[in-house]
């Protein structure tokens, strides 16, 4: 985990692709995207079981070692209404049995929306957006604000890195701006979108072990 | 008195009398056995008659048969691969169901034609109907194809050597066996260039035990191969392929001709050189013109109109006019670039001298110099007969999936009828049990039944057979029915509405507005980019950016290699001859005097440290793709001993491996650096760092249906359902590993990509081999190509994290 400082909390980027706000036990996560193996699967694209049980076991890792006691979500935890099955909400519900205590508010994305709503065993609180927590501003969409820093998910920001001879790596990334942080998308089944950070913006990059800075190089 | 009826031969004897004509002996042979109830496969270069070879048996047995009425349902079936080929074969078999007195309508069915031509076609077909491998399975998805292919006779595959090769040529196959399947007494006839291995074609085309007639057509013209060569070589460049050097030569040759095709090897080329062309000779404004595949098909159909029409002086093009169209005023053919291979410099050289008794120039122009050992390694291969096979794939799943989703569309299968049908094809005569079922779970459940796919839906099993319920499943496959492969691509338009062709999205996506560029042999100023249309206006001012596209850059073909590691050798031994190998001369010298020309029996080794770091660069002579296998399998072995990451680069001659750290390569050499042991898993494994796997598993994946062609103006509902191929590729990778998909993708870059079978003859080739290590101080001759090569590709065995810190360094150096 790498603690950084942004508009003036000292916040953990871990390389499972979430953020921990130690001051108030949170956990942030962005774009979960729930079900899109399944509706895949409707719509005749064989997509293996698999990605949704990993990520749940990766928010498993993350909530006890940080020990939060609430995950906010940035929208886009619902991929489509399609996805909505019986056996994936079944196992839905009993991972969240096991985080009983566990506190889980969600803005709502544009998927979130169109998804419809949601099945209430999860036991959520759904947020509008902006959800203000000085000294930041939690939004699905990356818009600034004029009332404080804000955070958000939506875009699935990814980072290309050059060395020299054309080697090239694409990593999911952290993109702080001036007005804006961004998340990586947390869930497995996930695309991602190519960024063009401006000077003096911070990013940093997970692997699937670490976070690393990768502000510094000047031709990102 | 009454006169007897005409014999249908004597009809067809008349016929030829009339036009002037006398058949050919193998048209006769053809026609003879058609009537004899035999399929064959017919070969010869373009415009010598083949057509008629095989469409006369057919006419003569329909007029024998009394079927010449316009009600006729369809007899014969004329499969091309290239749809802007269909209007013009229309007009010759129409012509000549004219000529031998039939009251027949020829239609074509492709992708082109019209809804209301299409919807009479669903009733009731023409008794000759031209149409493409896509469109044809296209019918086989309706239930009703069955009734209105009750009469077929005939099936001919035209330009069968354009399919072969490709996965289209296994669709093909597939769709041939389904219509023998329902109509054995039918006759298959293929027409083709001339190939290396005709047999191979042959049984690809009818099928394993089909018994055919292998026709030799009417003898190749005569065929002039020269160059125009550099005045000094020392100004010439060295590499790159762009090289406008000997552009005021290609004019004049240009104007010596009365009608001439100007070949490139790639569409911006034909961008470039037009324009070239254009500045020098800006008279031959409206009669030159440029023609290549990213054109608005309107643009390209006028092209080819007015060269037939000998209205036009010269045609630059790339592959886009290799096939079909007779093109009789064309008297000259220029070829800019090697060619890569003999039978395409013979194909190219074919499109000349049509007129009777007319002789096949091509003259060829070297973008860099060693080229001019291309082409003198050319011709002596043309002169020894050597002429490229064309392999067919072997049992591509992806092809099969979507072949059976095809056939559960057209009525449904029994899945031990299909199988057996299935293994009638050459390409899936290998089938196992094991696989059908692989794919018949794939289409059913999603894949193999110890994982689950819950809720997945695509072909059900009901009441015994495998059919295609759900109607968005059926709409969705009969929309992405085909093998091609393409780019997203983008509309290029004008503001005032012309189309003008499509660049590729990633082209159109850098765009600024204001930015010119060529396309269309036009300076175009970019407008804006909006709903996959590139808004454009005719520029003032001249702009020099092309628009590149994919695809890639044809390997050397394995008989121009060996050909060329001839010419080499002689060079070796102080033997020039000709002026190619004249001209070459002193760059030949310098090699051998800055490092060394190898003999058949080494494999040159320099070794060269610079600012970048440590190049190590090795040459083998065994064309682009065994080189790209070769690189990545000694970077992978060379890494094996040390934590090294290696960046490549490959040409035709060799590789180059270039790494910021000193590389072992003395220990290495005593190990089992070029060792054909483990090729396979050491390929594999070091094919897991450079992902071409991943890439080809875009094909794979598009092809067994699991992404679909971009749609415009697609519902929200549909773009949930669309991914990147990179990230199915890796769930795929993560959570069903055992995917059959994922192994074809491996098996795909392991034969076709990395020519598996040609990397280890070249093993064992280097295996009897010295190694030769040259320590140089600056690039040699065969080096600096390498050197520019663009293309680069890194395998690593660092930690990813090491890497990124060590690249964030480098950078922060620079």
């Amino acid at each position: 985990m790498t603690a950084t400082d942004v508009a003036g909390e000292t916040l953990s980027l871990l390389p499972e692709r979430a953020i921990y706000w130690p001051r108030t036990k949170t956990l942030i996560v962005a774009d979960l995207h729930w079900g899109k193996e399944e509706t895949f699967r409707a719509g005749g694209v064989p997509i293996p079981l698999g990605p949704v049980h990993a990520d749940l076991r990766r928010l498993d890792r993350i909530i006890e070692e940080t020990s939060a006691e609430r995950l906010l979500i940035l929208g886009d935890l619902w991929h489509a209404r399609a996805g909505m099955t019986l056996s994936l909400i079944g196992d839905l519900e009993q991972w969240r049995a096991t985080h009983a205590s566990l506190a889980i508010e969600l803005i709502r994305g544009n998927h979130d929306r169109r998804a419809g709503p949601l099945p209430n065993a999860l036991h959520l609180t759904v947020r509008e957006e902006p959800a203000i927590e000085a000294p930041f501003v939690f939004q699905h969409f990356p818009v600034p604000s004029v009332a404080g820093y804000v955070l958000a998910g939506h875009v699935h920001p990814a980072v290309v890195l050059r060395g020299p001879g054309k080697q090239k790596i694409r990593l999911p990334c952290f993109w702080f701006g001036r007005e804006v942080g961004l998340l990586p998308a947390f869930g497995g089944f996930t695309g991602a979108a190519e960024i063009i950070p401006a000077n003096g913006d911070r990013v940093f990059v997970a692997t699937d072990t670490e976070v690393i800075e990768v502000s510094a190089c000047r031709k990102l | 008195m009454k006169r007897l009826r005409a014999t249908p031969q004597a009809t067809i004897e008349r016929w030829f009398k009339r036009r002037g004509w006398k058949p050919f002996a193998f048209q006769r042979e053809v026609w003879a056995a058609y009537t004899r109830g035999e399929s064959g496969l017919i070969h010869a270069p373009t415009g010598t008659g083949k057509t008629l070879a095989a469409f006369l048996g057919p006419l003569q047995e329909a007029i024998e048969e009394g079927a010449t009425g316009a009600d006729t349902p369809l007899r014969i079936l004329w499969i091309t691969p290239l749809r802007a080929l269909a209007a013009d074969t229309m007009h010759s078999l129409q012509a000549a169901s004219e000529g031998l007195g039939l009251d027949w309508t020829v239609q074509s069915r492709t992708a082109d034609t019209k809804a209301s031509i299409r919807n009479k076609q669903r009733k009731k077909l023409p008794p000759v109907l031209i149409t493409t491998p896509e469109s044809l399975c296209l019918f086989l998805t309706r239930d009703e194809g069955r009734e209105l292919f009750a009469d077929l006779r005939a099936i001919v595959v035209d330009e069968w050597h354009e399919l072969i090769a490709s996965k289209r040529g296994a669709q093909t196959e597939l769709a041939l066996a389904r219509l023998r399947q329902r109509n054995p007494a039918v006759r298959t006839w293929g027409l083709s260039a001339t190939l290396g291995n005709l047999d191979v074609a042959c049984e690809a085309l009818l099928g394993v035990g089909g018994v055919g007639r292998i026709v030799t057509g009417q003898l190749p013209k005569q065929t002039v191969i020269d160059s125009v060569v550099p005045n000094t070589i020392a100004r010439f460049p060295w590499a790159g392929h762009l090289g406008l050097t000997l552009l005021p030569a290609v004019v004049n040759e240009i104007e010596a001709a009365e009608s001439c095709l100007v070949f490139t090897n790639t569409r911006s080329q034909t961008e470039l050189w037009f324009q070239a062309i254009l500045q020098a000779r800006p008279d031959w404004a409206g009669i030159i013109a440029l023609h290549h595949g990213s054109l608005d098909r309107s643009v390209r159909g006028f092209v080819e109109t007015a060269l037939a029409d000998g209205r036009l002086k010269c045609v630059v093009c790339t592959s886009s006019l290799d096939l079909g169209v007779d093109f009789s005023p064309v008297d000259r053919v220029i070829q800019i670039g090697s060619p890569k291979g003999i039978a395409r410099l013979l194909q190219r050289a074919g499109r000349s001298g049509h007129r009777p008794g007319g002789v096949s120039r091509v003259t060829f122009v070297p973008t860099n110099a060693l080229e001019l050992i291309e082409v003198a390694a050319a011709r002596e291969a043309v002169a020894l007969g050597h002429i490229e096979g064309r392999e067919p794939p072997d049992k591509p799943l992806d092809v099969l999936a979507q072949h059976a989703v095809t056939v559960a569309l057209g009525g449904g299968f029994d899945a031990i009828t299909l199988y057996d049908e299935v293994r009638s094809t050459r390409a899936y005569r290998d089938l196992t049990p094991v696989e059908w079922e692989w794919v018949l779970d794939f289409i059913t459940r999603g894949g193999d039944t110890l994982k689950a796919y819950p809720e997945y839906r695509r072909v059900e099993f009901v009441d015994g057979l495998y059919r295609v319920i759900d109607p968005r499943v059926a709409r969705r496959h009969r929309m992405s029915l085909g093998t091609i492969t393409s780019d997203a691509s983008v509309q290029v338009r004008f503001l005032r509405g012309g189309r003008l062709g499509t660049v590729e999205e990633s082209f159109a996506a850098r765009l600024k507005s204001g930015d010119r560029f060529l396309f269309a042999g036009r300076t175009l100023e970019f407008v804006r980019l909006h709903e996959l249309t590139v808004w454009v206006r005719l520029a003032r001012k001249p702009g020099k950016t092309v628009p590149r596209w994919m695809g890639g850059r044809l390997p050397l073909s394995t008989e121009l290699s060996a050909a060329i590691r001839d010419k080499i050798d002689q060079a070796r031994q102080g033997r020039f001859d000709g002026l190619e190998m004249q001209t070459v001369r002193p760059l030949l010298d310098l090699q051998a005097l800055r490092s060394r020309l190898p003999a058949p029996d080494e494999l040159l080794i320099e070794r060269l440290r610079s600012r970048e770091g440590h190049h190590l660069y090795i040459y083998p002579f065994e064309g682009r793709l065994v080189h790209e296998g070769l690189a990545a399998l000694i970077a992978f072995r060379l890494s094996q001993r040390a934590p090294l990451s290696f960046t490549s680069a490959h040409n035709d001659y060799g590789f180059e491996l270039l790494t910021p750290m000193p590389i072992p390569l003395d220990d290495a050499l005593e190990g089992n650096l070029f060792s054909p042991m483990s090729l396979a898993d050491d390929i594999l494994a070091s094919l897991n760092a450079a992902e071409l796997a991943r890439r080809q598993f875009r094909e794979i994946a598009r092809v067994a249906g699991l992404v679909f062609p971009g749609m415009p103006g697609a519902s929200k509902s549909a773009k949930q359902l669309q991914a990147s191929t990179g990230l199915l590729y890796n769930v795929f990778r993560e959570y069903d590993p055992g995917n059959l998909l994922l192994h074809q993708a491996r098996r795909e870059v392991l034969d076709r990509q990395l020519e598996q079978s040609r990397l280890r003859r070249t093993l064992d080739r280097i295996a009897a081999s010295r190694v030769i290590v040259v320590d140089v101080d600056r690039p040699t001759p065969l080096g600096f190509p390498l050197l520019v090569e663009r293309y680069r590709e890194s395998v690593s065995s660092e930690k990813l994290a090491d890497r990124i810190r060590r690249m964030t360094i480098d950078l922060e150096r620079e």
